[in-house]
């Protein structure tokens, strides 16, 4: 599988390449496959955040234009399409309804666009980068160990809807002449990731490290990106070999479920800071302060930090079981929690390297990140 | 502690208490032994296993009857081996020979060997080891060579360090060696029982497929008490404390000990519970392979020990002090829980580990590595015994009622319908009831009639009746 000739002198385009999830999957395609050609489709140019190799093509695409994705696929004639782009709500509207409209606009219609433009153009494999939230966006159960025989849910949050539907759309498109799989990696984090690390490191200065919501011990995935991104090459792989992976979806994650308070424990150990004390609020109480807080914000229009939603995130039970992945695409986390908490935090604690201008959101529950367009 | 303290201590710990009540008086051993029936030779080997270990006797003579006498022989052989090692004033040149030999004086009738000096505590064992040898005799010969062959192995392995330790020094330094120690005091022994509850049946013969599965047996419970007998075995001037894990903590071994060297201490501690911690997962695998209950409970009880005792040395300073060990109660609890089933004593991985991941702080170098453990744990006890099924999700994503669901309506219809069939019953019975005592009343003379017309007339209650004077 590791030979680097499966995907040499293949082309592969990588939709929302310069992002977050995109432009690692570029890096580590382009150090495992120094010969295939990697031409990256997105509305945003390369940005200093997210580093990319030198000899990449790079061509201005909105997924969302039809005309533009069809011109751009006929013109390159891929092999392979590794489709990253998609758009995750920020925080604060997670929860709510106010961007249904443009969610689904880019992560289903969008999709459809990608993929109708790749069959048409002739292309074997196609990629797409799902999340588990397909499935954990419906906050109404704990995922304690799920694999991928549990269902989506159509009725969840709106940022999980439409990757299900999105995902469904993919997987339902593989055929003979274009095979697909969908990867569901979970709450992504490494360099570049300007939202989990740089939110968490600002509890701190918030004095909001000592509270601890619900007992504490519900376990979550998280993911360092460059290993989901080396699940996208081993997907390309397995797509252009085998082809065991045609029609499936995978989660993908560290495989080693931490409770959500040690890793933000972990990342303030990493600061210096400890918290001297700590106050374990009840679920049941928080979920009622997080209703009062939704009425306030309804009432000032501002934006929330508390949420019932955000409760939930954060008592929530949401860890899957790697043993598909790992048999079918041969994936295995390289990079472990300890070294990816440790690399991502040097690169907060370099000022030069961190971009100042981003605005975090306050409260740390959840993020399911990929590629913010 | 005498009989008032006890009183005392158990008047302010009623749980503890409790626990041990329920033990003594619900557990029921899964085989009896009868001693009557005993040889002579047996009854020593008993006798032998009782004054030699206090931890394993119990769970022993619980053993069903087709292993009792070949795991008390094994583990007396392997005491014996242990006891010649053990004793420093035996020269080597007579110590290497006699440890190289032993499997074949397993073989000799009568062999036995009282050279040991007389403080050295089990040398009355080596005394009398003929009666050891004349049971191995009576053993069958799958379970003899099983018996043999660790005996060779081990005291092969003791001779070598004790040579190394006369020639070079032989403390442990890498994680490596501290490993290889463990396994040749522990996972040996792992490995030579595993073999005999296959041969008879009672475990699954993929268990000798996945040797690294009984390793992590004999490992988890040695290394244990390497971790809470640090003070004892400081005392004694032994250290099986790797230099590996310590000298990232202090420069000495000595610093362990000093007070001004606390957190370092308890940093150190840590890594070494971490180091045991990552045999856990096997342990649960292994235990899943078990096919009979008094061979679980023998493998188990140890396994529940051997977590709560990690539990309790967790970030706790006393143990650098002095020798810490669970309470009576504790042990008894864990005794309870053990001897049921896999999933009984999953849950009590689970408490355990939750326990030790509670006590795990960030100012600990190795947090987030103790903390992923955790987690692994769970995750594996999940794997085994799922709390949810994915065609349970999927029948609530359709809205559907799950199989259980639809089992517990079931159950309750049933429910009602026998309420009303008990209903009916008391019906009846108070109906034939009420009906014999009309008749005995009737027979007796009793005016229903009368009665019946009072009643009619509005007289509820009889006439008052007043007494005339006398």
């Amino acid at each position: 599988m590791s030979e680097g000739n499966i995907l040499a002198s293949k082309k592969v385009v990588v939709s929302g390449g310069t992002g977050f999830v995109g432009a690692a999957t570029v890096r580590s395609l382009a150090e495992k496959h120094p010969g295939c050609a990697i031409t990256i489709l997105d509305q945003s140019p390369p940005r200093a955040q997210h580093a990319l190799p030198e000899k990449v093509d790079f061509v201005r695409v909105d997924v969302n234009s039809m005309s533009e994705v069809s011109k751009a696929l006929q013109m390159i004639k891929p092999d392979v399409v590794i489709h990253t782009a998609g758009v995750v709500p920020h925080l604060a509207d997670r929860f709510g309804r106010r961007l249904e409209r443009e969610v689904w606009k880019t992560n289903v219609q969008g999709t459809k666009n990608m993929l109708d433009a790749a069959v048409e153009s002739g292309v074997e494999a196609f990629i797409y980068t799902s999340t588990c939230c397909v499935t954990t966006d419906d906050m109404r159960f704990p995922y304690p160990n799920i694999n991928e025989a549990w269902p989506t849910s159509p009725a969840s949050l709106i940022y999980g809807e439409s990757k299900a539907a999105a995902e469904a759309l993919v997987l339902q498109a593989s055929s003979s002449k274009m095979v697909t799989c969908a990867l569901r990696p979970s709450v992504l984090f490494g360099p570049g990731d300007y939202q989990l690390i740089p939110s968490i490191h600002a509890c701190i200065a918030k004095y909001e490290t000592w509270f601890i919501i619900g007992d504490g011990f519900n376990l979550w995935d998280v993911t360092h990106v460059s290993n989901v991104a080396d699940a996208h090459v081993l997907a390309a792989e397995n797509l252009m070999t085998s082809r065991t992976a045609a029609g499936e979806a995978f989660f993908i994650q560290n495989n080693e479920p931490i409770t959500f308070r040690d890793f933000c424990l972990a990342i303030w150990a990493h600061f210096g800071h400890v918290p001297s004390f700590e106050v374990h609020i009840p679920e049941a109480l928080a979920y009622v302060a997080g209703l009062v807080c939704e009425w306030a914000t309804w009432a000032t229009r501002s934006s929330t930090t508390l949420s019932r939603g955000s409760v939930r995130d954060a008592c929530a039970m949401r860890y899957a079981c790697g043993d598909k992945a790992k048999f079918i695409l041969g994936y295995e986390p390289r990079i472990g929690i300890e070294e990816g908490i440790r690399l991502s935090c040097e690169v907060s604690k370099d000022p030069t390297l961190h971009p100042g201008t981003h605005s975090f959101p306050s409260f740390h529950s959840s993020y399911c990140l990929f590629d913010v367009k | 502690m005498g009989l008032i303290g006890n009183v005392i201590y158990f008047a302010f710990h009623p749980i503890q208490l409790r626990s041990i009540i329920q033990w003594k008086v619900w557990h029921n051993p899964p085989h009896e032994r009868n001693e009557k029936d005993d040889t002579e030779t047996q009854k020593a080997c008993f006798k032998f296993l009782d004054l030699t270990s206090r931890s394993f006797s119990t769970v022993i003579k619980e053993l069903h009857p087709e292993l009792l006498l070949p795991v008390t022989v094994f583990y007396l052989v392997l005491r014996g081996l242990d006891t010649i090692e053990d004793d420093t004033s035996i020269p080597l040149e007579t110590k290497e020979p006699l440890l190289r030999n032993f499997k074949d004086f397993l073989e000799q009738d009568g062999w036995n060997f009282t050279g040991n000096r007389p403080e050295e505590k089990d040398r009355e064992l080596l005394v009398q080891f003929q009666s050891i040898i004349a049971e191995y005799k009576n053993m069958k010969p799958a379970y003899k060579a099983i018996v043999k062959d660790i005996t060779d192995k081990m005291g092969n392995g003791m001779a070598d360090y004790c040579v190394k330790a006369a020639t070079e020094d032989a403390s442990v330094k890498t994680v490596e060696e501290y490993d290889l120690y463990c396994y040749y005091v522990a996972g040996l022994v792992g490995d030579g029982l595993t073999r005999l509850f296959v041969e008879a049946g009672f475990g699954n013969p993929a268990l000798l497929k996945r040797p690294e599965l009984h390793k992590s047996m004999g490992l988890f419970l040695q290394k244990t008490n390497i971790i809470r007998d640090i003070r004892e075995d400081y005392d004694d001037e032994r250290r099986f404390w790797p230099k590996e894990i310590w000298s990232k903590h202090v420069d000495n071994f000595e610093d362990l000990f000093k007070p001004e060297y606390k957190e370092a201490a308890l940093n150190c501690n840590s890594e070494m519970i971490l180091n045991a911690l990552e045999h856990a997962e096997e342990c649960l695998f292994y235990l899943a392979g078990l096919r009979e209950q008094s061979v679980f409970n023998f493998c188990a009880i140890p396994q529940a020990m051997a977590i709560a005792t990690l539990e309790l040395c967790f970030r706790n300073y006393a143990m650098f002090q002095r020798n810490v060990k669970i309470t009576k109660g504790d042990a008894c609890e864990l005794m309870v829980q053990s001897t049921q089933n896999l999933n009984v004593l999953c849950d009590t991985f689970r408490r355990l580990t939750r326990a030790i991941h509670k006590k795990n702080t960030p100012k600990d170098p190795n947090f987030l590595k103790i903390s992923i453990v955790c987690g692994k744990i769970e995750k594996f006890i999940e794997t085994i015994f799922p709390t949810q099924k994915a065609e349970d999700a999927q029948r609530r994503v359709k809205g559907e009622l799950s199989r259980d669901e639809l089992e517990k309506r079931k159950a309750e219809a049933e429910n009602k319908s026998d309420v009303y069939f008990l209903l009916a019953i008391m019906g009846v019975i108070i109906f034939l009831v009420a009906g014999v005592m009309l008749v005995a009343a009737w027979a007796l003379g009793a005016r229903f009639d009368l009665a019946w017309q009072e009643i009619r007339s509005g007289n509820f209650r009889p006439p008052a009746i007043t007494h005339k004077e006398l």
